[in-house]
């Protein structure tokens, strides 16, 4: 069975229908990633199975579990974790802090009566904090505020909050928009890290199709709402519905 | 340790380490532990009685009192709003309605102090439950508008409907009974411990001042000090790495309105009173203003805010001519301190003592300072 799985997912905003009848599901230890132009539903698409969206019909399954009416919180404690495309990072805390926040997630579940323990005393979540520190590598800048990170710097915290939920299947939006060649590197290794080392599952989004088609198992492609087509890179490259919609647009992004 | 790391230590910048020490210090929950006992037994004599300093400050031992009570409820309000980042409008609420309990349970069950403190507080963390079932499904401006609805709808509750228990606008009288049927609160002291604390009246606060700081050290150490900042910064984030926001909030809410009904029993016992006016919304007002002005999310904001406050009303209030207009005065400070330093009087202090270790730096803040508030208008 599959860990992930959709079936007929539809989303409708008004008279909008931004996901019609999706259906994809995602085997465990896989990169699947998602592509489609602009307004294709691809964060929708996240937004529907994390649970901040409520679906206008269908069903999300996650390892059995239905997630449909689960809020946000529960699916990331059932190993759901997600990076966002903005960097969606706490400012005003330190980056050791931001880091920390999701490591007590992991740790303790998603609440505990412990507010008269301190912090330093939590082994088991400073060892996490320190080593995705470290896989990340933002050990040097543990200590500043995250909000005087240069923007790279922020990208990449924003996958390493994802990494310390501890999850078993991370989305990951757009990891690399915005990121210098060598870091937009870095991150490509990384995932491959993380497939290998962590045994993750990697649900990817991304517009750079050159990492698209480098590191993925399979694609899924979105337009309009609905899934048009879905394989292993070559035969999504050679699909020609897909180059009509999206790579046959010109540019390729 | 060997010649070569203490030559090094003191070649290098002794002053840099010694600042680094410094730095280490004064976040331990001993230090502030200790500072905050020093406050106390400093606190009235300085403002009240010593030579020189107290006729600056023109306080007096009374005032040193309700200082100290209000800045509990300062510390207490900080935590939902410094902390957490949910402003409410009608902590009033929290503090009118344990001092009425206190004083109900002084007048017909059993006067003993501490005992009447406790069942204020208890009665605010009840009030805190109900309160929190229904604003924590708001957010933002409604939240605090809602807020200061409920703590108006009591205010009137206790007006006129519940004239009968509440003796309405004449409020209620409770007789001073000993702590622990022993100790005589009013019991003044001779000698040293006479000069600094007058009397056991301001021990009982001043002990209670001193456990509420530790408390909230302490919860500012642990993981909801961190979890209740992570919501403050953004919500959505902290809900995606798993934690049950709704549950958190719910906890930093009870916590505040458990303390801020413990300065409600405390003023009950302190002014052997508890009336109306506790809940009316100038009370909650009254906190937001202090809370702000001492500086936001910070451990001796709320109590130097509070003072600075009470130095006003209560001080400034005297003095010829100005005196009537020292609403006004504390109006344009609090306006002046916050469009130039966000975080506060305390913030303000940082600020100085950092730039004092590095003067290079004050000049170039300074400037930095200023070049933002022109060019932002202030608006931060």
């Amino acid at each position: 069975m599959a860990l992930l799985e959709t079936r007929g997912l539809t989303k409708e905003f008004g008279g909008l229908t931004a996901l019609d009848g999706v259906d994809i599901a995602v085997e465990e230890g896989e990169l699947v990633s998602l592509i489609g132009p602009n307004g294709a539903g691809k964060s929708t698409l996240i937004n529907t199975i994390t649970g901040q969206l409520s679906p206008t019909a269908g069903d999300v399954t996650y390892a059995g579990t239905d997630l449909v009416g689960m809020k946000p919180f529960e699916i990331a404690q059932l190993g759901v974790g997600r990076s966002f495309q903005t960097a969606s990072i706490l400012p005003e805390l330190t980056v050791r802090e931001n880091i920390q926040v999701a490591s007590f997630a992991a740790e303790h579940g998603s609440f505990r009566v412990n507010f008269l323990r301190r912090r330093d005393s939590f082994d088991a979540v400073q060892e996490q904090t320190n080593e995705i520190l470290e896989t990340i590598d933002l050990d040097s800048k543990a200590d500043m505020d995250a909000q005087s990170l240069p923007y790279g710097d922020k990208r990449r915290l924003e996958v390493a909050i994802g990494l310390a939920t501890d999850p078993d299947l991370l989305f990951m939006d757009e990891p690399t928009a915005g990121m210098s060649p060598t870091e937009t590197e870095m991150t490509v290794d990384l995932i491959g890290d993380l497939l290998t080392d962590w045994g993750m599952t990697i649900f990817l989004v991304e517009h750079d199709m050159d990492i698209v088609f480098d590191v993925s198992d399979r694609i899924f492609t979105l337009h309009q709402g609905q899934l048009i087509a879905r394989g292993t890179p070559e035969e999504i490259r050679e699909h020609p519905a897909v180059r009509e919609a999206y790579l046959g647009g010109g540019d390729g992004a | 340790m060997s010649m070569d790391t203490i030559r090094n230590s003191f070649d290098g910048d002794s002053s840099v380490l010694s600042w680094e020490t410094w730095n280490q210090i004064k976040h331990t929950e001993r230090f502030v532990f200790l500072s905050s006992v020093l406050f106390v037994l400093l606190f009235s004599y300085t403002f009240g009685r010593a030579p020189v300093i107290s006729d600056v400050f023109q306080g007096y031992h009374g005032l040193a009192m309700t200082i100290l009570i209000w800045s509990i409820f300062a510390l207490g309000f900080n935590l939902l709003l410094g902390q957490t980042g949910l402003l409410s409008f009608g902590h009033a609420m929290f503090f009118g309605t344990a001092s009425y309990a206190a004083a109900l349970f002084a007048i017909h069950v059993y006067n003993e102090p501490l005992l009447v403190v406790l069942v204020g507080t208890l009665a605010a963390v009840t009030l805190g439950v109900v309160a929190a079932l229904i604003l924590l499904r708001l957010h933002t401006v409604y939240f605090s508008i809602v807020a200061l609805a409920i703590a108006q709808f009591l205010y009137f509750l206790a007006r006129e409907p519940l004239v009968e228990v509440t003796k309405g606008i004449n409020g209620l009288d409770i007789p001073r009974a000993p702590l622990l049927g022993l100790v005589e609160l009013e019991h003044e002291y001779s000698g040293l411990v006479g000069t600094l604390l007058v009397n056991n009246l301001y021990i009982f606060i001043g002990a209670f001042f001193v456990a509420v700081v530790a408390l909230i050290t302490r919860i500012r150490k642990s993981p909801y000090g961190l979890i209740f900042k992570a919501i403050r910064e953004n919500e959505t984030r902290t809900a995606f790495v798993g934690l049950d926001v709704w549950r958190y909030k719910f906890a930093a809410f009870i916590l505040s309105a458990a303390i801020v009904g413990l300065a409600g029993g405390l003023m009950a016992v302190n002014t052997q009173f508890a009336g109306v006016e506790r809940l009316y919304w100038s009370v909650s007002g009254d906190i937001v203003v202090m809370t702000v002005l001492g500086g936001l999310g910070t451990l001796a904001g709320p109590v130097i805010g509070t003072f600075v406050f009470f130095y006003f009303k209560g001080i400034v209030n005297g003095f010829p001519t100005l005196g009537n207009y020292w609403l006004l005065l504390l109006a344009l400070s609090f306006t002046a301190v916050v469009w130039a330093y966000p975080d506060g009087i305390w913030g303000m202090l940082t600020d100085f003592t950092a730039a004092l270790r590095d003067p290079k730096e004050l000049l170039s803040n300074a400037r930095q300072r200023i070049s933002d508030l022109v060019s932002t208008g202030g608006d931060r």
